[in-house]
């Protein structure tokens, strides 16, 4: 259909100016928070705030990395998230394999009681989950921080419908026949089909681990183990409110999410899409 | 940040048809593929569960041996005004995701399904953007935003309207909305891509069919577009429904549940009750109480929103 009359002209118009008007209210915060980044703490809240600070300045990284220990929490929350992808995505393919391509007795009961637990908010398990890792006596960060995200249903979920949409059954019937062993067909043949839909969960399960703020929050009480929420909310709640530092922090906290996601945005997009739409 | 707005609620039509096509079968494997996950699911989801509800009928400071106290968490639940509270802030919460942020995602994904428009993916990215930065990143860079004195909403108001400064913050009202607002702002553009792929689906022959009876926009709308997006929109809804209900990082850090207690949210009250007064049996219990009321209200929604009628 070409557009040919005023009126459709005039609404198509209004339509790319709303759209745009859209793209300005999600990306000013964030360039209002990038610009301010390297303005002096007395230019930040200037009005109206200039785009390009003037003068540049660094001193707010330089004062975030000289005061911090930003690098750990750096550290930590890359660390984390990086140990909770790979364990996740490596059960949840193993598992979503499981359910794709085999019949078994109690199949229909265990999915069934995975899938309903999509609807238990975090707050339930919060102080039972807490608990139990203190208790275990296995308080190191590096296990205790990943424990809530290392099992995702939505994951397995995920991984099912892709391996059942993507992998046909005379592949692994084949592999079979030449006598690979189970799970070497699994390893040589559906993993490597697999790798965009892995990539989508990774970059989910990434984001997941590396933005969460409530369980580090109630685990993590030594400063140098903290991940860059926690860093970023002390910094703020601090007594003079140091959004200078705040804010220098906040852009390089963003960075690894907004670079995996400028890389895997395709994988990511069309991952979620094809979990929730085409179920 | 998106450690919920991901559930799922319709099963997938394979496992719901009784006999699916596969015939493959292979002995212990299928048990040795899934073992891993059920494995670590079982012991930090299943077991966290049920210790939830044991813990919710004992009172228990953290040390020493819990005493078994009955129902009587539930009863100081229902007496104690400031969970009262919270229920119903974090109703609001619930509502705002559900009335007002889904159905902008689906306007927006109705401006962005418009034949022919160019850089579609370029909006749709744009749009994502806010989804992968923290929740805490968002609330802060907002937190300043909002700010009464300094803050850049109010004196742009100021300099464009002459308005005199809004405490969007510090009003017990207008801070709930303004929680709702960078609600919105985080997820809008997170749930514009679900329902931009529905209406991408919808055949266009059902457009077609449409025009040629007649029908105006909004008769399309009401009978093709939205029957033809239910299974979608019905996912949203849930979803949104049950991550606005566990609402925590945004009251925490924009108002700290203030002012008094005007934007407590439970996921807060659970905190509170845990970690700040070592009240663990009774943070369970209200744990076990917004379990409750979540699973009821997201069994009522896929009931109106007809999830699982296949059409």
């Amino acid at each position: 259909m070409t557009i040919t009359t005023p009126a459709a002209r005039v609404r198509r118009g209004l339509l790319y100016a709303t759209l745009i008007a859209l793209v300005v209210v999600f990306i000013a915060p964030l360039v209002w928070a990038i610009s301010g980044s390297f303005k002096g703490r007395g230019d930040i809240f200037e009005t109206p705030p200039r785009l390009i600070p003037d003068p540049i300045t660094g001193q707010n990284y330089a004062n975030l990395l000289g005061t911090q220990p930003f690098f750990a929490w750096f550290g930590m929350s890359v660390g984390t998230a990086l140990i909770a992808t790979v364990v996740s995505v490596f059960v949840c393919a193993l598992a979503g394999y499981g359910f794709a391509k085999f019949r078994f007795r109690g199949r229909r009961v265990l999915f069934t009681i995975m899938f309903s637990s999509l609807s238990i908010p975090f707050a339930v398990i919060l102080v039972p989950l807490f608990i139990l890792v203190v208790k275990s006596g296995l308080s190191t960060p590096w296990f205790s921080l990943i424990v809530p995200w290392v099992a995702p249903a939505f994951g397995i979920f995920m991984m099912q419908q892709f391996i059942v949409q993507s992998i046909p059954d005379d592949i692994i019937e084949a592999a079979r026949i030449d006598g690979t062993t189970e799970f070497g067909t699994f390893w040589r043949i559906v993993l490597p089909l697999l790798r965009p839909s892995l990539g989508a969960l990774a970059v989910w399960s990434f984001l997941q681990t590396y933005n969460s703020f409530l369980w580090p929050l109630v685990l993590i009480s030594d400063q140098n183990q903290y991940t860059l929420p926690l860093g970023l909310n002390i910094l703020f709640a601090s007594e003079n409110r140091s959004y200078d530092l705040v804010l220098a922090g906040a852009v390089l906290a963003s960075i690894p999410t907004i670079l995996v996601f400028i890389l895997l945005r395709k994988q990511l997009l069309e991952g979620l899409i094809a979990g929730a739409v085409k179920g | 940040m998106m450690s919920t707005h991901t559930e799922l609620t319709v099963l997938p039509k394979n496992l719901r048809r009784r006999h699916g096509g596969r015939n493959l079968r292979g002995g212990a494997a299928p048990y040795l593929f899934i073992a891993p996950f059920y494995l670590l699911y079982a012991l930090f989801m299943i077991v966290p569960v049920f210790a939830a509800i044991v813990l919710s009928t004992t009172e228990w400071v953290g040390i020493g041996a819990p005493t078994f106290i009955g129902f009587d968490n539930y009863l100081d639940l229902a007496r104690d005004t400031s969970f009262g509270g919270a229920l119903v802030n974090s109703g609001i919460y619930t509502l705002i995701a559900v009335i007002i942020v889904v159905p902008v995602s689906l306007l927006v994904a109705q401006g962005l399904n418009a034949q022919g428009l160019k850089f579609r993916d370029a909006f749709r990215v744009a749009y994502f953007v806010p989804m992968v930065i923290s929740p805490i990143v968002i609330a802060l860079i907002f937190s300043l935003i909002l700010d009464r004195d300094y803050g850049l909403l109010n004196a742009s108001l100021h300099a464009l309207f002459g308005l005199p400064n809004v405490d969007w913050l510090g009003d017990p009202t207008i801070a709930k909305f303004a929680i709702g607002f960078v609600l919105l702002w985080r997820t809008v553009g997170y749930l514009t891509i679900f329902f931009l792929a529905a209406l991408q689906n919808v055949p266009k022959e059902l457009y077609e069919a449409a025009a040629l009876d007649g029908a105006g926009r909004w008769r399309t709308f009401t009978t093709v577009t939205l029957p033809s997006i239910r299974p979608v929109a019905a996912f949203v809804v849930v979803t949104s429904f049950i991550s606005a209900a566990q609402l925590f990082d945004e009251p925490y850090l924009l108002t700290k549940g203030g002012p008094g207690e005007s934007t407590l949210s439970v996921a807060m009250f659970i905190f509170r009750a845990a970690f700040e007064r070592q009240q663990f049996g009774y943070a369970a219990a209200a744990g076990v109480v917004l379990f409750a009321v979540v699973f009821i209200v997201s069994q009522a929604l896929n009931r109106i929103l007809g999830i699982g009628r296949d059409q």
